[in-house]
């Protein structure tokens, strides 16, 4: 959820002045500037609102002693709204300095990358170990620059091999064997 | 005396060229797995368990010990090359070992770890032989109102010393803390934020915590850096050996590691994270009193070389440290130690006082299979550490993709779940949002292993008083280590305002995890 927000407020927040700005500064201690300025607060308060509305809602079992089951989310989900507001107050003061934003932010590769997983994962049973592996280091090399396509997937296939063999033969894990597994 | 006696015993049971053979293997695949991203020796000794199964003890322990040793060295190596620590207990590690590394002193940072984890594992050993019997009766002392005490320490400790900014530190640890609620509630039985999903009513493990906020989060913030990341082909792996000088500066942080991964590895739930984190600090803290003092560089933030023998050093004798509670108490204080608890089950052994009676020769077989182990360690990895350091000059898709794929993999295998998959992609992309906007990632994953623990005994005390709050405060043990928190939550606060007062001297802190 974070990326699609990030990769949509990305592209808005271009009217940072330098643009070869690379983040050497410490992030930690980089001041967050722009409209992307709000995802944090805004993630930690839905957490925390999470965490809140888990802890009033929650069914306590007539026998439990107390503190409940409640007591330790309701706990944390005001601890994150406090923070998420601490953070939100950092941020009204911060209003108007210059700052590099999130404009470092690549969303294509990002996006690329959590493609492959997700279709990894649901491909991963029915392809197998052998063919889903080799297809999500193919797409995350693609998406880290690699072109030679044809090496790649030598490579991506040699790689998910080696894992398969190595894991079945040597540590007894099973892995999926998907459509091949059958027809083999 | 006597122990010494009883651990020479064990030695000579061990030193048989089939347990050699075993410990040198275990070594090989500890350092194999724990290189790999998101597998840690827990997961090395998990992934084992069933081969051994029909080895005896006495050799199978070998291995484990192996394994144990030579997978926290493997964490140390990515944590030192790639930024990418297996397990908790090599997060600290990573903040100035990573550094060096892109320093081009990677060897130099590999060969302190490597030396400071056979020095304090062959001292934590020995201290646990020596010890065991007083060190057991201390952890005995612990009722919950002491254990929730210990985990606010620790919580406060990481969030507020380890971080660059103490609002950013305590968010990433609530984060944690409401990751680690999903599951069934141990003390009620209650379901929690499970979401109608099966899967989740088990909770969230933490190697899918692990593997996707450091891990893969990790790979997707370097593809969003693009062409502004860290480039690894300038790496230099320079000299393997140590200076004179990075042995002079790296002695006394080894022993005060050693020292402070020997006193909490013995306390349940404090596992390796706590003491390697406070080694950090203290050489964080020691080398800027030297720098004020005598004028001496305060290379910290710019890859220290006491910022990595002190944390590696804590790291092994908090290993060895959690062996006290396990054989003592039958008592697990870290992952690999519940699953070695396993081991010994499967051996129809249960570790306890009874273990220290009826299989003594076992126990002190256990304990100098340690020894091996870490003499091991040094001989097989101090030639290999060029080696490992060689990693680097793989090419950055290959690297990137390779350690995709195993992330993957490390997490399917726990439960051969794919549903885990999902959860693994959600926490990858917090994972990727939280170091976006530079929250560090280490004390959520505090907050997510002692989370639970920190409720379970807050409950316990308060269900054992009945409801009086007083229970909490009541040993000394527990207003010692509250003491302690507020040292730890003032003195961060106290030098960020005399920092924020020396007019914004700009990057003094660099990028972490």
């Amino acid at each position: 959820m974070t990326a699609q927000e990030t990769a949509g407020a990305a592209p808005e927040h271009a009217q940072g002045s330098t643009p070869a700005a690379a983040p050497a500064a410490d992030p930690e201690t980089t001041v967050w500037t722009g409209p992307t300025a709000w995802i944090m607060p805004g993630l930690v308060t839905a957490l925390g609102l999470v965490g809140v509305w888990g802890g009033l809602t929650l069914e306590t079992p007539p026998n439990a002693t107390r503190p409940g089951p409640g007591a330790f989310p309701l706990a944390i989900g005001a601890l994150l709204l406090a923070a998420a507001v601490c953070m939100a107050v950092v941020n009204l003061r911060n209003r108007g300095r210059a700052g590099s934003g999130l404009e470092w932010f690549e969303a294509r590769p990002v996006l690329l990358i959590l493609a492959g997983l997700v279709v990894h994962t649901a491909l991963l049973e029915v392809l197998g170990w052998l063919i889903a592996g080799a297809l999500l280091f193919w797409i995350v090399a693609y998406a880290f620059g690699a072109r030679s396509y044809l090496r790649d997937a030598v490579v991506a296939l040699s790689m998910s091999a080696a894992v398969q063999v190595g894991f079945s033969l040597g540590l007894g894990l099973v892995l999926p064997g998907g459509f091949l597994g059958m027809v083999l | 005396m006597d122990t010494l006696y009883q651990l020479m015993d064990g030695l000579a049971a061990a030193l048989t060229p089939e347990n050699l053979l075993w410990a040198f293997l275990g070594v090989l695949l500890g350092t194999a797995v724990g290189v790999l991203p998101g597998m840690g020796s827990a997961m090395a000794v998990a992934l084992l368990l069933p081969v051994t199964f029909r080895m005896d003890p006495t050799g199978a322990f070998i291995l484990f010990a192996g394994v144990y040793y030579g997978g926290m060295f493997g964490g140390a190596t990515t944590s030192i090359l790639l930024n990418t620590p297996g397990q908790a207990s090599s997060i600290a590690t990573t903040y100035e070992g990573h550094k060096m590394a892109l320093a081009g002193r990677a060897a130099q940072a590999l060969g302190t770890a490597v030396i400071g984890s056979f020095v304090a594992s062959i001292i934590g050993t020995l201290i646990v032989a020596l010890f065991a019997p007083v060190m057991v009766s201390f952890a005995l002392n612990f009722g919950p109102g002491e254990y929730f005490a210990l985990t606010v320490f620790s919580f406060v400790a990481v969030a507020a010393v380890v971080s660059g900014s103490v609002l950013r530190g305590l968010t990433s640890l609530l984060i944690g803390l409401a990751i680690g609620l999903i599951g069934i509630d141990a003390q009620s039985g209650t379901a929690r934020f499970d979401f109608g999903s099966a899967t989740l009513l088990d909770g969230v493990d933490i190697v899918i915590v692990t593997v996707g906020l450091l891990a893969l989060g990790e790979v997707l913030y370097v593809a969003a850096r693009g062409k502004s990341a860290a480039d690894f082909s300038a790496i230099r792996t320079g000299r393997p050996w140590l200076s004179r000088g990075d042995f002079k500066r790296s002695w006394k942080p080894w022993l005060r590691g050693t020292a402070l991964g020997s006193a909490f590895g013995p306390i349940p739930g404090s596992g390796a994270e706590i003491p390697t984190f406070l080694s950090l600090g203290a050489e964080r803290r020691l080398a800027a009193r030297r720098a004020a003092r005598t004028g001496e560089e305060n290379q910290f933030g710019k890859g220290a070389i006491e910022g990595v023998a002190g944390p590696e050093a804590a790291n092994n004798s908090s290993a060895a440290g959690t062996m006290v509670p396990l054989l003592g108490l039958g008592l697990p204080t870290s992952a690999t130690a519940a699953i070695m608890l396993a081991a010994f089950q499967q051996y129809g052994l249960q570790p306890g006082p009874v273990l220290f009676e009826r299989n003594a020769d076992l126990v002190w077989t256990l304990l100098a299979s340690l020894l091996i182990g870490s003499v091991l360690l040094l001989v097989i990895n101090l030639p290999f550490a060029p080696l490992w350091a060689k990693l680097l000059k793989l090419p950055k898709p290959y690297l990137y993709a390779g350690i995709t794929l195993f992330s993957v993999l490390a997490v399917y295998a726990i439960n051969t779940s794919v549903l885990h998959l999902v959860v693994l992609i959600v926490i990858a992309v917090l994972g990727l949002g939280m170091r976006s906007f530079g929250l560090p990632v280490a004390p959520a994953l505090i907050g997510v292993v002692l989370g639970p623990i920190a409720e379970n005994e807050f409950r316990r005390a308060l269900a054992a008083s009945s409801g009086d709050p007083a229970i909490l405060f009541e040993s000394g043990i527990s207003l010692g280590l509250y003491g302690l928190v507020l040292v730890a939550a003032v003195v961060p606060v106290l030098t960020h305002l005399r920092r924020r007062r020396k007019a914004r001297p700009g990057a003094e802190h660099e990028p972490v995890a």
